[in-house]
């Protein structure tokens, strides 16, 4: 069976050339030169060694063994939230190179998780942490410094009480509130043209800034419910940019995290909330959070993951950020967490 | 459409083919069905030349036909079952994955897809010891769920590792590097990696429709034509090499509201066997690992045959996961 020529990324111009000329399979054009091909079927030299390239056997995909991949999986650490029961169930907090969605009604603390995650991939190595950058993307203009600046403060109070060695306290005088600050880049798009370009933007921006391990969009939703008639068109370009940031998530090993509104089902006699952007969109990130109220107490549940169970647990956010329910009785079993992770790292 | 080459057999010199391309011959297709007489005058070459180059050129290219009897033996000789692990699912398949053939999986987010195609890979690399080749194209396979896996079904460490070592992944990210991909397992006879490696016997893709959808739906037609030969590809693969292959796929909700397989009829062709997997009940608060697999196409079995299965089955161990007791 024979590859045809038109399956090949190149413009249409220059397989119309390619045809004219009889060319319709790669097995045609494999044994050519790029001087060759130029001259019987008229394409520029440089376009000729394009689609040789192409063809090239060379350039196909390289495999690489499941037990290769877990060795490289257990290099990455994950990034806490600071909640210990979600880090549980997470089993060891956000992990790298994953696409995640954050889903929630107004006010229910997704942004609030997005700023702990901003700080918290900044803790230092020494204490377990990733010690690396920040880039938020904000479409709804939730993005307040105080509030960061609150949470900075939370965490290096933290991580000062847990110093012991003189690593960490090495550490400690450059891991202050204003280098959380400047590790972190924030750009703000006002509407659906500039997130995508933004977004076809992000492999330059990461080669240029290789500390950057976690992309957060605070919202993917709003630019794209705003003013958006042609749904179908609104569908295609929601997949093809999740699926650039995928793409992204997994071959620079960065954690993408979004977050999403809820809208409403109407079925049968009742309705249900569910999460925006319709059905399609689903499937675009990795694992799903859907954040919600249960009896008056905020719950995060998983409910996509290939390699989570669906849990559900309790959090709350208080001054500090984002953090377990009952703090006081679990500040003793976090700072166990914490030192078991000093202990490995 | 194959072109005239010099040297493509005896009597077919680079003279030649310059000549018959001056006469307007430039493929096999032309110099077959041409006025052979007219021709040999046209280029100054004897008859029973250009008659003899034609016989050798049909030979090389025509399909032979085979007799029912023997493609009987050939298939009860090469069709293996391949079992999934889960014992609901295989009630379901009429005993598993059948080589040969395309099985598709569908479902909405979070119904299970990744998590089934996790166990097959699983159990075809551990019991049967037999390669799986698995594409990635969500950038969701983490191989520490594998593991997991793994350890659930053996606690011995050395077949894990033969058995992780029997995974092949690829991670493909748009439609083009996947036909590539399927080019060069095609081309090679799926040997990917030449390490003393067991046969390959599955191919899993997850997900088709997460590369193909985005190309839908425009006025152009490319992102058809480029499924269709994606299907294609997978069909001769399956075919030539006796392999299974399982593919997962995303669901569209129709105007009623009733949920169906994406990709479009075109598609739905390819696959011999297709699952829809429901997800969990979600009008109470708590989420449970149930789920539902509904046969809708099926050469063996009754369609909308339907079963419920669990998924932690692939999790089932003596010691229960303390999130799982805490909210029990």
């Amino acid at each position: 069976m024979q590859r045809p020529v038109w399956s090949l990324p190149l413009s249409s111009a220059v397989i119309s050339k390619l045809n004219r000329r009889g060319y319709q399979c790669t097995a045609d054009i494999e044994h050519l030169t790029a001087g060759q091909l130029s001259t019987e079927t008229g394409v520029k030299e440089e376009e000729a060694s394009e689609v040789l390239d192409l063809v090239d056997h060379q350039r196909y995909p390289v495999s690489i063994t499941a037990l290769e991949l877990l060795q490289r999986e257990a290099e990455l650490k994950p990034i806490v939230t600071f909640c210990s029961e979600l880090d549980r169930a997470l089993g060891g907090g956000i992990p790298l190179g994953k696409t995640i969605e954050l889903c929630g009604v107004p006010g229910i603390g997704k942004t609030q998780l997005c700023l702990q995650l901003a700080v918290d991939v900044q803790i230092p190595e020494c204490f377990g942490g990733l010690g690396a950058q920040c880039l938020f993307i904000d479409t709804e203009g939730t993005f307040f410094l105080e509030r960061l600046r609150e949470m900075a403060a939370a965490v290096v109070r933290h991580c000062s009480l847990l110093t012991e060695d003189q690593e960490q306290q090495d550490a400690m005088r450059t891991f202050t509130v204003e280098k959380i600050l400047s590790n972190l880049f924030v750009v703000r798009c006002d509407d659906s043209m500039e997130l995508l370009s933004q977004i076809s933007d992000l492999p330059a921006f990461l080669s240029d800034h290789p500390e950057v391990r976690l992309i957060i969009i605070d919202s993917i939703a709003f630019p794209f419910r705003l003013h958006f008639e042609d749904l179908p068109l609104r569908t295609r370009l929601l997949l093809g940019a999740a699926h650039q940031l995928a793409a992204l998530a997994t071959t620079r090993n960065t954690t993408v995290v979004m977050t999403n509104q809820m809208t409403t089902r109407v079925q049968g006699e009742g309705s249900r909330l569910i999460p925006a952007l319709g059905e399609n969109w689903g499937h675009a990130a990795n694992i799903r959070l859907l954040l919600q109220w249960i009896d008056c107490k905020r719950m995060a549940t998983i409910i996509k993951s290939s390699s989570h169970m669906s849990t559900t647990v309790h959090y709350q956010i208080n001054t500090d950020g984002f953090r377990d329910l009952s703090e006081a009785s679990k500040r003793a079993k976090v700072q166990t967490e914490d030192q078991k992770a000093v202990g490995n790292s | 459409m194959v072109v005239l080459r010099a040297h493509m057999c005896p009597g077919l010199e680079l003279q030649l083919v310059r000549d018959l391309r001056e006469a307007d011959i430039s493929t096999v297709e032309e110099l077959v069905s041409a006025d052979l007489e007219a021709l040999a005058q046209k280029c100054s070459v004897s008859y029973k030349a250009l008659l003899a180059i034609r016989r050798v050129l049909l030979a090389q290219h025509t399909a032979f036909p085979v007799s029912g009897a023997d493609l009987y033996e050939d298939l009860l000789s090469s069709t293996a079952i391949l079992s999934t692990g889960h014992p609901r699912l295989d009630e379901l398949l009429d005993s598993g994955l059948y080589t040969g053939e395309l099985t598709e999986l569908s479902g909405g987010p979070g119904t299970g897809k990744t998590q089934v195609c996790f166990g097959v890979a699983v159990h075809i690399a551990l019991h049967l010891k037999q390669g799986v080749i698995f594409i990635d194209t969500t950038g969701g396979i983490t191989a520490t769920r594998l593991h997991q896996m793994l350890q659930t079904e053996s606690s011995s460490l050395e077949e894990q590792i033969a058995a992780l070592q029997r995974i092949h992944v690829f991670q493909l990210f748009d439609v083009f590097s996947l036909l590539d991909c399927l080019c060069s397992l095609r081309r090679s006879g799926l040997q990917p990696v030449a390490v003393g490696g067991a046969c390959v016997r599955a191919v899993i893709i997850d997900s088709v429709s997460a590369v193909i959808s985005p190309l839908l739906g425009t006025r152009h037609t490319e992102g058809m034509s480029l499924m269709m030969q994606v299907a294609a590809l997978l069909k001769a693969l399956v075919k030539d090499f006796s392999v299974a292959a399982l593919v997962t796929n995303h669901v569209t909700r129709s105007v009623g509201g009733a949920v169906r397989p994406a990709l479009g009829v075109s598609w739905s062709h390819l696959p011999r066997t297709r699952l829809l997997l429901e997800g969990p009940d979600r009008s109470t608060h708590s989420f449970s690992s149930l789920r539902s697999a509904t046969l809708i196409k099926s050469s063996r079995q009754p369609c909308h045959m339907r079963v419920e299965f669990d998924l932690s089955w692939w999790s089932r161990s003596k010691e229960v996961p303390s999130a799982k007791r805490k909210h029990s």
